[in-house]
């Protein structure tokens, strides 16, 4: 029988939360604040990522800083010991998508991300 | 009668399942054999998963639109708010699921942004406060297109947006949850929070709808009456 504990996350979520059960786990204060500009990284996800293709490369505006929590490429693989901050990033729809009609300029798109797929613009 | 004596067997009742439906059993059937939860656990999960409806979210949003007081809390704290309609996100389901504690954010629109909600990468939902998704925002039809055409898109939900209401699509892909605060409608002056709660549809919350007077269901059905009706 495997030894793997199936458990683990009910048990440090329960009454907490998941992401709040990894507050004050990513070392430090979040490295962007809410208006920096930031592109999103086209790194390989092989195996799996949360960051969706359309986003690659784009350019946003961070609109929340949400919460610390590993980042989902880890997590998918049980490895919870390194926690990233997280940030809603805000897109203007023309810059995601080169059809987006121009009469609609003000429309918008808001996604969530962890650190390591921003840099500052 | 013998144990291969079986040319009378009953038909199955489900003809056809899909894979995902033979894959849900199939790893159901090995956790009860494990012990990981019983038979008993896993019907009484299923039977309060399925209770859930998106009541309690349109009594935080009518609770909101009457109590400006609420309502600051519902955008800060929107976790701590869900206590006051009877939701507890801390332990949402007492079973132990961790994929609905997450965490719950509410959208506000505004006479000039509406928002709406879509999970491009599976069909995220904040089911502790809204129940189960509609079947729609599972579909890869609605996730595809609805963060590239969300115009068109909520045109055949039969919301039609003027040019001057900036869409903004929520794409909800890590571990918040979102529901959307509509503006509260004209002609709902003087309501109570129970005339409001009924308008604030499911639809509006995941802001496909907008909520009107006198409508309170997404469901149109249509009622088929009984070609010889019983006379008590």
């Amino acid at each position: 029988m495997s030894q793997h504990d199936r458990t683990h996350h009910a048990r440090i979520a329960t009454g907490k939360g998941d992401p709040q059960c990894f507050a004050g786990t990513a070392g430090g204060p979040s490295k962007f604040k809410v208006g920096d500009r930031v592109r999103i990284k086209d790194m390989p996800d092989i195996f799996y990522t949360r960051c969706q293709v359309y986003t690659r490369g784009a350019v946003g505006e961070v609109a929340v800083v949400t919460h610390e929590s590993p980042a989902p490429e880890d997590e998918a693989w049980g490895h919870v010991d390194k926690s990233e901050w997280f940030y809603i990033v805000r897109f203007k729809q023309t810059d995601l998508w080169p059809e987006y009609p121009a009469a609609f300029a003000n429309d918008t798109l808001q996604t969530e991300f962890s650190e390591r797929w921003l840099e500052a613009v | 009668m013998s144990h291969d004596h079986d040319h009378n067997a009953p038909a199955p009742m489900v003809d056809e399942i899909s894979d995902f439906e033979a894959l849900e059993i199939a790893v159901r059937e090995i956790c009860i054999e494990k012990g990981l939860f019983s038979a008993e656990d896993h019907r009484k999960f299923t039977e309060f998963a399925e209770h859930i409806g998106p009541t309690p979210a349109a009594r935080m949003v009518a609770k909101a639109w009457l109590d400006p007081e609420y309502k600051k809390l519902v955008m800060t704290d929107a976790i701590a708010a869900s206590k006051a309609v009877g939701v507890d996100y801390l332990n949402p389901t007492g079973f132990g699921t961790p994929s609905d504690y997450t965490d719950l954010r509410v959208l506000e629109d505004t006479p000039s942004v509406h928002h709406v909600v879509v999970c491009t990468l599976c069909s995220c939902y904040p089911r502790p406060i809204l129940g189960f998704q509609p079947e729609w925002y599972r579909t890869p039809n609605y996730r595809r297109r609805l963060v590239r055409w969300p115009r068109q898109v909520l045109a055949e939900f039969g919301l039609t947006l003027p040019a001057e209401v900036d869409v903004r699509v929520e794409d909800s892909n890590q571990k918040c949850r979102f529901i959307v605060m509509p503006v509260r409608p004209a002609g709902t002056e003087g309501w109570t929070e129970d005339q409001l709660t009924e308008i604030v549809t499911r639809d509006c919350l995941i802001g496909v709808a907008l909520p009107k007077p006198g409508v309170t269901s997404n469901l149109e059905l249509s009622v088929h009456h009984a070609a010889k009706p019983a006379h008590h």
